[in-house]
């Protein structure tokens, strides 16, 4: 053993103590939470209004969810500020597209050029998570969920922020139906189907809860519904099928309006 | 609530007491050699707070300076106006509040001037905002970040209401009917909402405080503050912001009260 | 125009054998085209003012601007190319503020003539630039008070009492002339009030101003006193219609006298 009775001299050499280094961290966490499910004819995109960082509440109205065009919707969680500016530059990508092609960019050409400017900041990521749901062009209600980095599918739903570990297992049991066995003898089922109803019921039940448990998630709720066009808005529209305590309003087409109607729901959640 | 100078080694001077000359400024291990980037502040201002009322917007700041530990300069001013109808108040490094001033009253002296040639609106507080949170987001994306909480207050002569908005050196952003940066976000932040509340309501859809009750909250804050904060200093400004302008008050002092020291152990005269 | 065809007249780089620098001479003509332009220093402030010829009735009212700020306290006028007009009144911008960013302090009405003037004199010296076809009238009011300087393209400046650029400039000077010169014999050195001189720069603005031969005018004014808050900045609206009136007025009379 006498080649290890002595530590290697660059090991002895190490300073036992380094030197504290004061390193600037572009990075925050501003807490809240997102998520979006899609339908047949329509797509849910839905966010908390609090914005915090550690334990304070620095307001209680800030934006997550923003309209990029008449058929798609983005989320934005994670660091406020990359979260603004990075919507910023896809809202300017989209009017340039407009310039040039004349008709607004579709939703998967939305997904495909987000994963891009993400991939494109891969080595000083936005530390953002990116959900974007809307309308695909064959009509149908469509989700897509990104990581910082660009990673990114199309799903019928999902949750993300500080809150998503409470969030997703409940979407992954009422949308998807896991750990669900359809009686015998009914139809099997299949996710995507469910009706706005439902759907409006499971995200306000998501947030209220994820408001309960978690301290980042409060304030307000504001959902969007982007629908299919010629799809009816009665469902929606009809005060007396809606829960108690939710505002709709409709914003109006941003383009030239092909038919696709963005809805906003709003509704106040616990400010505790 | 900045963080203290670094020591050049941790093992030195753990409690901080005073700053170091001798700080490691873009010290690196790259081979490339130093870097002349990142910095830490030197001489800070400590909070500031701002809060909305029925004719305008009020904002307010001590008059010191520190460095490190030690109140440096007990007699600097750390509102600023920038035209007529609107006002920073700047917490964090004060070397960089003198930069910004320079920077800002450059600008806005160059806006005058072309305005008599082509008769454009004078730069808005939203305007000001907006160019403050690009510069503080793009600064911080270079690794080189303005040191800065700023509060900006404002009338918009457009809208005829008040403006009140926060912008750091992360380029984080949000606005509230009442802010406060640092430690005042702690101390002050709850004292401001809840006085906010009691008359506008948790919506702010009640009437707002009258100018009288906005700058007796504001003193009572300001008192709290230094009584708490020991970087603060019984001497401070409140700036006022309404359609008729800015102005800013003579320095002013909070009544204090310490007679229950003495009977503190460790704090007054007794040895045991 | 002796000049043409013997060659001496295309480079701004060379000089004709008798000593002159024609291309400077040709950039004066472009001046001499151009509404008058005045500027007048009076004991408590400077006036400035122009006749911006309109050459088209499509023009909005109170476009196009020939007086520029070039910082808080400092007005500048130009007669001649318009577009070189906006290119010096941004440079003098440029100087204003790096004089104010180096020293902490608003820079003089001489100071800044002189950079200005520098700057102009630069394009009187190489064969690749034409000189500037501008005359400037620079007017402000800083810590020596008052000040007026009159900048020509070759980059020669003066300061005056009163002087008069463009068309029409040698009636406008023999008016302000017989101002400065009663101010003199009746001892009042420092001249009349900006409030006076507003009506007299009207007056000689429409004096000069040929109804038959020009092209329709909007009167431009502007001035720094203690009652623009030391700032230069438009003449007001009321005054500016009554000097005007007066001004007519005048030109009635005077007719009427002939």
């Amino acid at each position: 053993m006498a080649l290890y009775s002595q530590p290697p001299m660059s090991y002895t050499q190490e300073p036992t103590t380094a030197p504290v280094e004061h390193r600037f961290n572009p990075y925050s966490d501003n807490g809240g939470s997102i998520l979006a499910i899609a339908g047949k004819d329509f797509s849910v995109i839905a966010g908390d209004t609090r914005q915090s960082e550690g334990y304070s509440i620095q307001t209680r109205y800030a934006r997550k969810v923003w309209q990029l065009n008449d058929k798609a919707v983005l989320a934005t969680n994670g660091f406020a500020a990359d979260g603004t500016n990075f919507v910023k530059r896809v809202k300017q990508r989209l009017e340039w597209y407009e310039h040039a092609h004349h008709k607004p960019m579709g939703l998967k050409s939305i997904a495909r050029m987000i994963q891009t400017m993400l991939y494109g900041k891969r080595f000083f990521p936005y530390y953002v998570y990116n959900i974007l749901g809307g309308i695909e062009e064959d009509g149908t209600g469509a989700v897509y969920s990104f990581d910082p980095v660009g990673s990114y599918e199309r799903e019928a739903c999902r949750g993300a922020g500080a809150a998503q570990s409470l969030i997703q297992p409940f979407l992954d049991n009422q949308i998807y139906f896991k750990n669900q066995q359809p009686e015998a003898g009914s139809e099997k089922f299949v996710p995507g189907n469910l009706p706005l109803s439902t759907v409006l019921s499971l995200v306000v039940d998501s947030f209220t809860s994820a408001t309960e448990r978690h301290i980042e998630v409060g304030d307000g709720l504001e959902i969007y519904v982007v629908m299919q066009k010629g799809r009816s808005a009665d469902d929606l529209l009809d005060e007396k099928k809606l829960a108690p305590g939710l505002k709709v309003e409709e914003l109006g087409a941003l383009g030239e309006g092909e038919g696709e109607r963005t809805f906003l729901v709003r509704q106040s959640l616990k400010r505790d | 609530m900045w963080k203290q100078p670094a020591p050049a080694n941790s093992s030195f001077n753990d409690y901080n007491t005073f700053p170091l000359p001798q700080t490691q400024r873009g010290q690196s291990s790259h081979a490339h050699g130093p870097v002349g980037h990142t910095q830490q502040p030197l001489v800070t201002g400590t909070s500031v707070l701002g809060l909305k009322f029925d004719k305008g917007v009020m904002i307010a700041a001590d008059n010191l300076a520190s460095y490190g530990s030690l109140a440096r300069f007990r007699d600097i001013q750390r509102l600023h106006p920038l035209g007529k109808h609107t006002l920073l108040g700047v917490a964090g490094d004060m070397s960089d509040f003198q930069w910004l001033k320079k920077e800002l009253d450059a600008l806005l002296r160059e806006e005058d001037a072309l305005a008599l040639s082509d008769s454009h609106p004078s730069l808005s507080p939203k305007n000001i905002y907006e160019l403050l949170s690009n510069l503080f987001y793009a600064r911080r994306s270079k690794m080189n970040p303005v040191w800065n909480a700023v509060l900006v207050g404002g009338w918009d002569k457009v809208k005829e209401e008040s403006f009140l908005a926060y912008v750091d050196l992360l380029g984080t952003t949000y606005t509230a009917p009442t802010l406060a940066t640092g430690f005042g976000a702690h101390l002050a932040q709850p004292l401001l909402r809840e006085a906010f509340e009691a008359k506008a309501g948790i919506n702010g859809d009640g009437p707002l405080l009258t100018q009288e009750e906005a700058e007796k909250v504001l003193d009572d804050s300001m008192k709290v503050l230094f009584y708490r904060d020991a970087r603060s200093i019984n001497k401070y400004q409140i700036a006022t912001i309404t359609a008729e302008g800015v102005s800013i008050s003579d320095s002013k002092s909070s009544d204090t009260y310490w007679k229950f020291a003495e009977g503190l152990r460790g704090y007054g005269a007794q040895t045991q | 125009m002796t000049s043409i065809g013997t060659g001496y007249d295309l480079s701004v780089s060379t000089y004709s054998p008798d000593g002159r620098l024609f291309q400077v001479e040709y950039a004066h003509k472009a001046v001499e085209a151009a509404g008058v332009a005045i500027g007048l220093r009076c004991k408590d402030g400077v006036i400035l003012g122009v006749e911006r010829l309109l050459h088209s009735k499509l023009l909005v009212k109170g476009a196009n601007r020939r007086i520029a700020s070039l910082d808080e306290h400092i007005g500048l006028a130009s007669a001649g190319l318009l577009a070189d007009g906006k290119h010096l009144a941004r440079r003098g911008r440029e100087e204003a503020s790096s004089f104010r960013e180096n020293y902490n302090s608003p820079v003089t009405v001489q100071i800044l003539s002189d950079r200005i003037s520098a700057y102009l004199q630069a394009y009187t010296c190489y064969g690749s630039v034409r000189p500037f076809g501008l005359s400037s009238i620079v007017g402000g009011v800083d810590k020596t008070g008052p000040k007026l300087f009159c900048i020509e393209p070759s980059g020669v400046y003066y300061g005056y009492r009163a002087v008069a650029v463009g068309k029409g400039k040698a009636l406008a000077k023999t008016e302000l002339e017989k101002i400065v010169n009663k101010n003199l014999e009746s001892g009042t050195e420092g001249g009349l009030t900006v409030r006076e001189a507003i009506d007299e720069v009207a007056r000689i603005i429409y004096l000069v101003h040929d109804d038959n031969k020009d092209k329709d005018f909007e009167l431009e004014m502007t001035w720094i006193c203690e009652e623009s808050g030391n700032k230069h900045a438009l003449v007001p609206e009321d005054l500016l219609k009554s000097a005007e009136e007066k001004a007519k007025a005048a030109l009635e009379e005077g007719m009427e006298e002939d």
